[in-house]
Protein backbone atom coordinates (compact mmCIF):
# COMPACT_ATOMS: atom_id res chain seq x y z
CA UNK A 1 0.00 0.00 0.00
CA UNK A 2 1.50 3.25 -1.02
CA UNK A 3 1.27 6.73 0.61
CA UNK A 4 -0.70 7.79 -2.15
CA UNK A 5 -3.90 4.91 -1.67
CA UNK A 6 -4.14 6.35 1.75
CA UNK A 7 -5.10 9.30 0.58
CA UNK A 8 -7.35 8.37 -2.57
CA UNK A 9 -10.91 7.49 -0.91
CA UNK A 10 -12.21 4.33 -2.75
CA UNK A 11 -16.03 4.65 -3.26
CA UNK A 12 -17.85 1.88 -4.69
CA UNK A 13 -19.90 2.43 -8.13
CA UNK A 14 -23.55 2.74 -6.94
CA UNK A 15 -24.58 -0.71 -7.92
CA UNK A 16 -27.74 -0.19 -6.22
CA UNK A 17 -29.03 2.39 -8.40
CA UNK A 18 -28.21 0.45 -11.39
CA UNK A 19 -30.01 -2.48 -10.35
CA UNK A 20 -33.27 -0.17 -9.43
CA UNK A 21 -33.37 1.31 -12.28
CA UNK A 22 -32.53 -0.95 -14.80
CA UNK A 23 -32.41 -0.44 -18.82
CA UNK A 24 -30.38 2.14 -20.52
CA UNK A 25 -30.89 4.65 -18.32
CA UNK A 26 -29.58 2.54 -15.27
CA UNK A 27 -26.73 1.67 -16.85
CA UNK A 28 -25.58 5.31 -18.04
CA UNK A 29 -26.25 6.43 -14.14
CA UNK A 30 -23.86 3.89 -12.72
CA UNK A 31 -21.55 4.99 -14.87
CA UNK A 32 -21.10 8.74 -12.76
CA UNK A 33 -19.58 7.95 -9.97
CA UNK A 34 -21.79 10.67 -8.21
CA UNK A 35 -20.24 10.50 -4.68
CA UNK A 36 -16.89 11.20 -6.02
CA UNK A 37 -16.65 15.13 -5.90
CA UNK A 38 -13.67 15.25 -8.57
CA UNK A 39 -15.97 13.24 -11.08
CA UNK A 40 -18.49 15.67 -10.62
CA UNK A 41 -15.81 19.25 -11.15
CA UNK A 42 -15.76 18.99 -14.99
CA UNK A 43 -19.83 18.46 -15.30
CA UNK A 44 -20.28 21.01 -12.85
CA UNK A 45 -17.58 23.83 -14.34
CA UNK A 46 -18.67 23.14 -18.45
CA UNK A 47 -22.22 23.75 -17.10
CA UNK A 48 -20.92 27.69 -15.59
CA UNK A 49 -19.20 28.24 -18.13
CA UNK A 50 -22.50 27.17 -20.46
CA UNK A 51 -24.36 29.29 -18.59
CA UNK A 52 -22.46 32.28 -18.60
CA UNK A 53 -22.46 32.13 -22.45
CA UNK A 54 -26.25 31.54 -22.51
CA UNK A 55 -27.25 34.03 -20.04
CA UNK A 56 -24.55 36.63 -22.19
CA UNK A 57 -26.19 35.49 -25.37
CA UNK A 58 -29.95 35.87 -24.31
CA UNK A 59 -29.28 39.21 -22.83
CA UNK A 60 -27.96 40.76 -26.01
CA UNK A 61 -30.49 38.71 -28.16
CA UNK A 62 -33.20 40.25 -25.93
CA UNK A 63 -33.41 43.86 -27.89
CA UNK A 64 -33.89 42.38 -31.28
CA UNK A 65 -36.45 38.89 -29.85
CA UNK A 66 -38.48 40.75 -27.76
CA UNK A 67 -42.24 40.63 -28.99
CA UNK A 68 -43.76 42.91 -27.11
CA UNK A 69 -41.45 46.28 -26.80
CA UNK A 70 -42.34 49.80 -26.87
CA UNK A 71 -42.70 49.73 -30.92
CA UNK A 72 -44.86 46.81 -31.26
CA UNK A 73 -47.27 47.91 -28.58
CA UNK A 74 -47.42 51.57 -30.91
CA UNK A 75 -47.55 49.87 -33.54
CA UNK A 76 -50.84 48.41 -33.17
CA UNK A 77 -52.20 51.98 -32.52
CA UNK A 78 -50.31 54.12 -34.71
CA UNK A 79 -49.25 53.88 -38.46
CA UNK A 80 -46.22 54.41 -40.23
CA UNK A 81 -44.77 58.41 -40.52
CA UNK A 82 -47.71 59.78 -38.59
CA UNK A 83 -48.28 61.36 -35.12
CA UNK A 84 -51.19 60.19 -32.93
CA UNK A 85 -52.04 61.42 -29.45
CA UNK A 86 -51.60 58.26 -26.85
CA UNK A 87 -54.77 57.97 -24.54
CA UNK A 88 -54.11 58.90 -20.81
CA UNK A 89 -52.66 56.02 -18.72
CA UNK A 90 -54.70 54.70 -16.15
CA UNK A 91 -54.89 52.09 -13.37
CA UNK A 92 -56.47 49.38 -15.73
CA UNK A 93 -54.55 50.24 -19.27
CA UNK A 94 -51.73 51.59 -20.25
CA UNK A 95 -50.23 51.28 -23.92
CA UNK A 96 -46.44 51.59 -22.56
CA UNK A 97 -45.04 50.86 -18.74
CA UNK A 98 -44.17 53.57 -16.64
CA UNK A 99 -45.86 56.24 -18.11
CA UNK A 100 -45.75 59.75 -15.63
CA UNK A 101 -49.60 60.40 -15.63
CA UNK A 102 -48.56 64.41 -15.10
CA UNK A 103 -47.48 64.62 -19.07
CA UNK A 104 -49.92 63.98 -22.51
CA UNK A 105 -47.83 61.99 -24.73
CA UNK A 106 -47.89 61.90 -28.67
CA UNK A 107 -45.68 59.13 -30.44
CA UNK A 108 -44.97 58.89 -34.30
CA UNK A 109 -43.25 55.42 -35.52
CA UNK A 110 -41.09 56.79 -38.12
CA UNK A 111 -39.46 54.67 -41.19
CA UNK A 112 -36.14 56.33 -43.34
CA UNK A 113 -36.47 53.87 -45.80
CA UNK A 114 -37.96 56.37 -48.20
CA UNK A 115 -37.38 60.23 -47.04
CA UNK A 116 -36.25 61.93 -44.22
CA UNK A 117 -38.72 62.57 -41.26
CA UNK A 118 -39.74 65.88 -40.56
CA UNK A 119 -40.99 66.52 -37.17
CA UNK A 120 -42.73 69.67 -36.42
CA UNK A 121 -44.11 70.18 -32.35
CA UNK A 122 -45.39 73.53 -30.92
CA UNK A 123 -44.64 74.03 -28.11
CA UNK A 124 -47.19 74.23 -25.35
CA UNK A 125 -47.15 76.90 -22.26
CA UNK A 126 -45.52 74.39 -20.17
CA UNK A 127 -42.59 71.80 -20.11
CA UNK A 128 -42.72 70.14 -23.55
CA UNK A 129 -39.97 67.78 -25.20
CA UNK A 130 -39.48 65.74 -28.42
CA UNK A 131 -37.28 62.12 -26.93
CA UNK A 132 -36.40 59.99 -30.09
CA UNK A 133 -36.01 56.11 -29.88
CA UNK A 134 -35.07 53.19 -32.00
CA UNK A 135 -37.40 50.72 -32.64
CA UNK A 136 -35.36 47.91 -29.97
CA UNK A 137 -36.67 51.01 -27.31
CA UNK A 138 -32.71 52.53 -26.81
CA UNK A 139 -33.00 56.78 -26.84
CA UNK A 140 -31.07 58.69 -28.66
CA UNK A 141 -31.89 61.91 -28.56
CA UNK A 142 -34.19 64.18 -26.73
CA UNK A 143 -34.73 68.30 -26.86
CA UNK A 144 -36.98 70.30 -24.85
CA UNK A 145 -38.59 73.68 -25.71
CA UNK A 146 -36.22 75.72 -23.65
CA UNK A 147 -33.09 74.62 -26.17
CA UNK A 148 -35.82 75.08 -29.38
CA UNK A 149 -37.52 77.90 -29.00
CA UNK A 150 -41.51 78.19 -29.67
CA UNK A 151 -41.50 75.79 -32.47
CA UNK A 152 -39.70 72.50 -32.21
CA UNK A 153 -38.76 71.36 -35.84
CA UNK A 154 -36.22 68.81 -36.33
CA UNK A 155 -35.00 66.63 -39.76
CA UNK A 156 -34.94 62.78 -38.69
CA UNK A 157 -32.31 61.09 -40.97
CA UNK A 158 -30.40 58.25 -41.69
CA UNK A 159 -26.64 58.06 -42.37
CA UNK A 160 -26.90 58.17 -45.80
CA UNK A 161 -29.56 60.51 -46.06
CA UNK A 162 -27.54 62.92 -43.74
CA UNK A 163 -24.39 62.29 -46.21
CA UNK A 164 -26.40 63.35 -49.44
CA UNK A 165 -27.57 66.74 -48.11
CA UNK A 166 -25.80 69.47 -50.31
CA UNK A 167 -22.97 71.06 -48.18
CA UNK A 168 -24.53 74.83 -49.35
CA UNK A 169 -23.71 77.41 -46.80
CA UNK A 170 -27.54 78.81 -47.11
CA UNK A 171 -29.18 75.59 -46.69
CA UNK A 172 -27.40 74.95 -43.48
CA UNK A 173 -27.94 78.93 -42.19
CA UNK A 174 -31.57 78.04 -42.56
CA UNK A 175 -31.75 76.99 -38.99
CA UNK A 176 -32.05 73.38 -40.19
CA UNK A 177 -31.67 70.85 -37.21
CA UNK A 178 -30.70 67.26 -38.90
CA UNK A 179 -30.44 64.85 -36.29
CA UNK A 180 -29.37 61.07 -37.55
CA UNK A 181 -31.10 58.29 -36.50
CA UNK A 182 -29.16 54.84 -35.74
CA UNK A 183 -31.65 52.79 -37.22
CA UNK A 184 -34.25 52.81 -40.18
CA UNK A 185 -37.02 52.60 -37.79
CA UNK A 186 -37.94 53.83 -34.57
CA UNK A 187 -40.04 56.02 -32.42
CA UNK A 188 -40.28 59.94 -31.85
CA UNK A 189 -41.94 60.51 -28.07
CA UNK A 190 -43.38 64.08 -27.85
CA UNK A 191 -44.93 64.67 -24.27
CA UNK A 192 -45.98 67.90 -22.69
CA UNK A 193 -46.32 68.31 -19.18
CA UNK A 194 -50.21 69.07 -17.58
CA UNK A 195 -49.02 70.69 -14.22
CA UNK A 196 -52.97 70.45 -13.20
CA UNK A 197 -55.21 68.17 -14.05
CA UNK A 198 -57.94 71.10 -14.64
CA UNK A 199 -55.37 71.57 -17.74
CA UNK A 200 -55.59 68.45 -19.46
CA UNK A 201 -57.81 69.01 -22.49
CA UNK A 202 -56.15 72.28 -23.04
CA UNK A 203 -52.62 70.73 -23.52
CA UNK A 204 -54.06 67.89 -25.30
CA UNK A 205 -55.75 70.29 -27.88
CA UNK A 206 -52.11 72.33 -27.68
CA UNK A 207 -50.17 68.80 -28.78
CA UNK A 208 -52.87 67.69 -31.63
CA UNK A 209 -50.81 70.00 -33.23
CA UNK A 210 -47.44 68.63 -33.78
CA UNK A 211 -47.30 66.36 -37.02
CA UNK A 212 -44.61 64.15 -38.21
CA UNK A 213 -43.77 63.61 -42.22
CA UNK A 214 -42.21 61.87 -44.29
CA UNK A 215 -40.70 64.57 -46.93
CA UNK A 216 -37.40 65.73 -48.35
CA UNK B 1 -18.04 12.41 -22.09
CA UNK B 2 -20.98 9.75 -21.93
CA UNK B 3 -24.28 11.08 -23.05
CA UNK B 4 -26.17 11.19 -20.28
CA UNK B 5 -24.57 13.36 -17.80
CA UNK B 6 -23.49 15.43 -21.27
CA UNK B 7 -27.01 15.78 -21.53
CA UNK B 8 -27.56 16.96 -17.79
CA UNK B 9 -24.65 19.01 -17.44
CA UNK B 10 -26.77 20.99 -21.12
CA UNK B 11 -29.79 21.13 -19.50
CA UNK B 12 -28.45 22.52 -16.19
CA UNK B 13 -26.52 25.39 -17.98
CA UNK B 14 -29.39 26.50 -20.10
CA UNK B 15 -31.50 26.21 -17.05
CA UNK B 16 -28.98 28.46 -14.75
CA UNK B 17 -28.20 30.59 -18.00
CA UNK B 18 -31.80 31.71 -19.11
CA UNK B 19 -32.90 31.87 -15.32
CA UNK B 20 -30.54 34.45 -14.42
CA UNK B 21 -31.26 36.36 -17.67
CA UNK B 22 -35.30 36.32 -16.97
CA UNK B 23 -34.09 37.34 -13.17
CA UNK B 24 -31.83 40.55 -14.52
CA UNK B 25 -34.09 41.63 -16.89
CA UNK B 26 -37.46 41.50 -14.36
CA UNK B 27 -34.86 42.46 -11.35
CA UNK B 28 -32.55 44.79 -12.49
CA UNK B 29 -32.92 47.94 -15.08
CA UNK B 30 -29.05 48.41 -16.08
CA UNK B 31 -26.41 48.01 -14.20
CA UNK B 32 -24.98 51.68 -14.13
CA UNK B 33 -27.06 52.28 -10.61
CA UNK B 34 -27.18 55.72 -8.72
CA UNK B 35 -27.74 54.95 -5.35
CA UNK B 36 -29.27 57.39 -3.18
CA UNK B 37 -30.78 56.74 0.52
CA UNK B 38 -33.63 54.52 -0.70
CA UNK B 39 -33.78 55.86 -4.24
CA UNK B 40 -32.22 54.18 -6.96
CA UNK B 41 -31.17 56.17 -10.89
CA UNK B 42 -30.17 54.64 -14.25
CA UNK B 43 -28.97 57.48 -15.87
CA UNK B 44 -27.18 55.41 -18.82
CA UNK B 45 -30.21 53.49 -19.26
CA UNK B 46 -31.90 56.88 -21.00
CA UNK B 47 -28.53 57.52 -23.27
CA UNK B 48 -26.79 55.39 -26.47
CA UNK B 49 -24.45 54.62 -23.78
CA UNK B 50 -27.18 51.97 -21.98
CA UNK B 51 -25.64 48.52 -21.14
CA UNK B 52 -26.98 45.34 -22.25
CA UNK B 53 -28.69 44.64 -18.92
CA UNK B 54 -30.45 47.82 -19.21
CA UNK B 55 -31.25 47.54 -23.25
CA UNK B 56 -32.50 43.79 -22.38
CA UNK B 57 -35.18 45.33 -19.52
CA UNK B 58 -36.51 47.71 -22.00
CA UNK B 59 -37.19 45.43 -24.51
CA UNK B 60 -38.75 43.22 -22.65
CA UNK B 61 -40.87 45.84 -20.46
CA UNK B 62 -42.09 47.97 -23.56
CA UNK B 63 -41.28 50.71 -21.37
CA UNK B 64 -39.62 53.86 -22.99
CA UNK B 65 -37.21 55.18 -21.35
CA UNK B 66 -36.66 58.94 -19.59
CA UNK B 67 -33.63 60.31 -22.47
CA UNK B 68 -31.30 61.44 -20.08
CA UNK B 69 -31.34 65.24 -21.94
CA UNK B 70 -35.22 65.43 -20.65
CA UNK B 71 -35.33 64.18 -17.42
CA UNK B 72 -34.00 60.98 -14.75
CA UNK B 73 -36.21 59.11 -12.99
CA UNK B 74 -35.59 57.49 -9.40
CA UNK B 75 -37.10 54.86 -7.79
CA UNK B 76 -38.34 53.81 -4.52
CA UNK B 77 -39.26 50.69 -3.06
CA UNK B 78 -38.02 50.75 0.48
CA UNK B 79 -38.02 53.49 3.21
CA UNK B 80 -35.00 54.91 4.82
CA UNK B 81 -34.30 51.89 6.87
CA UNK B 82 -34.92 49.61 4.31
CA UNK B 83 -38.50 47.99 5.02
CA UNK B 84 -40.55 47.64 1.89
CA UNK B 85 -43.50 50.53 1.33
CA UNK B 86 -46.45 49.42 2.37
CA UNK B 87 -49.49 51.39 1.58
CA UNK B 88 -51.92 50.40 5.05
CA UNK B 89 -49.50 53.06 6.79
CA UNK B 90 -48.67 56.40 6.67
CA UNK B 91 -45.25 57.18 4.54
CA UNK B 92 -43.84 60.64 4.48
CA UNK B 93 -41.37 61.89 1.63
CA UNK B 94 -39.66 64.70 3.60
CA UNK B 95 -36.61 67.02 2.61
CA UNK B 96 -35.30 69.38 -0.55
CA UNK B 97 -35.71 68.17 -4.14
CA UNK B 98 -32.39 68.90 -6.61
CA UNK B 99 -32.73 71.91 -8.66
CA UNK B 100 -35.02 70.93 -11.80
CA UNK B 101 -37.17 72.75 -14.25
CA UNK B 102 -40.27 70.71 -12.72
CA UNK B 103 -40.81 66.94 -10.95
CA UNK B 104 -42.97 64.57 -10.39
CA UNK B 105 -43.76 62.54 -7.99
CA UNK B 106 -45.94 59.09 -8.68
CA UNK B 107 -47.36 56.14 -6.90
CA UNK B 108 -47.76 52.88 -8.28
CA UNK B 109 -47.98 49.42 -6.84
CA UNK B 110 -45.66 46.61 -7.32
CA UNK B 111 -46.49 45.81 -10.87
CA UNK B 112 -45.96 50.23 -12.01
CA UNK B 113 -49.34 50.48 -12.11
CA UNK B 114 -51.19 53.25 -10.74
CA UNK B 115 -53.39 53.26 -7.66
CA UNK B 116 -56.82 53.53 -8.64
CA UNK B 117 -59.05 56.29 -6.64
CA UNK B 118 -62.03 58.33 -7.02
CA UNK B 119 -60.07 61.31 -8.02
CA UNK B 120 -57.66 60.08 -10.59
CA UNK B 121 -54.79 61.05 -8.14
CA UNK B 122 -51.74 59.41 -8.86
CA UNK B 123 -48.83 61.73 -8.29
CA UNK B 124 -48.64 65.23 -7.18
CA UNK B 125 -46.24 67.19 -9.42
CA UNK B 126 -43.58 70.54 -8.73
CA UNK B 127 -46.76 72.97 -9.59
CA UNK B 128 -49.24 71.14 -7.35
CA UNK B 129 -47.04 70.85 -4.00
CA UNK B 130 -47.34 72.98 -1.03
CA UNK B 131 -43.92 73.78 0.62
CA UNK B 132 -43.29 74.26 4.16
CA UNK B 133 -42.03 77.26 5.55
CA UNK B 134 -37.91 76.32 5.30
CA UNK B 135 -38.43 75.35 1.71
CA UNK B 136 -38.89 71.37 2.69
CA UNK B 137 -41.18 69.64 0.73
CA UNK B 138 -43.74 66.92 2.52
CA UNK B 139 -45.69 64.10 1.10
CA UNK B 140 -48.03 61.95 2.74
CA UNK B 141 -48.73 58.67 1.31
CA UNK B 142 -51.66 57.49 3.48
CA UNK B 143 -54.58 55.07 2.43
CA UNK B 144 -56.79 57.64 3.72
CA UNK B 145 -57.15 61.66 3.03
CA UNK B 146 -54.65 63.85 4.67
CA UNK B 147 -54.48 67.69 4.86
CA UNK B 148 -51.06 69.07 2.58
CA UNK B 149 -49.63 67.00 0.33
CA UNK B 150 -51.27 63.99 0.07
CA UNK B 151 -51.36 60.83 -2.20
CA UNK B 152 -53.62 57.97 -2.18
CA UNK B 153 -52.17 54.78 -1.44
CA UNK B 154 -55.39 52.56 -1.93
CA UNK B 155 -54.02 50.18 1.11
CA UNK B 156 -51.76 48.36 -1.06
CA UNK B 157 -49.25 45.86 1.00
CA UNK B 158 -46.34 46.67 -1.08
CA UNK B 159 -45.87 50.16 -2.91
CA UNK B 160 -43.03 51.55 -5.68
CA UNK B 161 -42.46 55.57 -5.78
CA UNK B 162 -41.50 57.06 -8.94
CA UNK B 163 -39.85 60.87 -8.91
CA UNK B 164 -38.73 62.23 -12.15
CA UNK B 165 -36.82 65.35 -12.77
CA UNK B 166 -37.21 67.37 -15.92
CA UNK B 167 -34.29 69.65 -16.96
CA UNK B 168 -32.25 68.77 -14.24
CA UNK B 169 -28.81 70.55 -14.51
CA UNK B 170 -27.01 67.31 -13.34
CA UNK B 171 -23.91 65.61 -14.60
CA UNK B 172 -23.37 62.29 -14.42
CA UNK B 173 -20.03 62.36 -15.79
CA UNK B 174 -18.25 62.17 -12.64
CA UNK B 175 -21.02 59.92 -11.03
CA UNK B 176 -23.81 61.57 -9.53
CA UNK B 177 -22.26 61.98 -6.19
CA UNK B 178 -23.67 65.65 -5.55
CA UNK B 179 -27.13 64.81 -7.20
CA UNK B 180 -28.15 62.02 -4.53
CA UNK B 181 -27.35 63.57 -1.60
CA UNK B 182 -30.15 66.05 -2.02
CA UNK B 183 -32.66 63.24 -3.04
CA UNK B 184 -35.42 63.40 0.13
CA UNK B 185 -36.01 60.79 3.08
CA UNK B 186 -38.99 58.10 2.99
CA UNK B 187 -40.36 57.51 6.99
CA UNK B 188 -42.99 55.06 7.51
CA UNK B 189 -45.19 56.00 10.41
CA UNK B 190 -48.10 55.12 12.03
CA UNK B 191 -48.34 51.24 10.82
CA UNK B 192 -51.39 49.27 11.63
Amino acid sequence: MSLFDTFTVRVPRPRAVKRRLGGWFGRQMARVNWLWPAGLLLPAAMALVLAGIAHIVSILAMPALAENNAFARLSEIVGSNDMKLLPDPTPNDAVLPMQDPAFISAVCLYDLNDKPLKVRVPATANYTSVSFYTDEGLAFYALSDQAAGKVIELDLMNADQKAALPEDEEITAADRLVIESPSEEGIVLVRAHVPDRGMREVVRRQLEAATCTSAN
Amino acid sequence: MRLLPLALTLLVAIVLGLGTTLFMVTHSRGLDVVEAGPWRGWPRSGTVKADPYARAAVARSGELPLELADGLLFLAATDDTGQPIDGRCETRIIGVLPQARLWTLTVMDEDGRFIPNDAERYGLTSAEALYKADGKLDVRLAPRARPGNWLPTGARGRLKVALRLYDAPFSFASGAGDAATVLPHIVQEACP
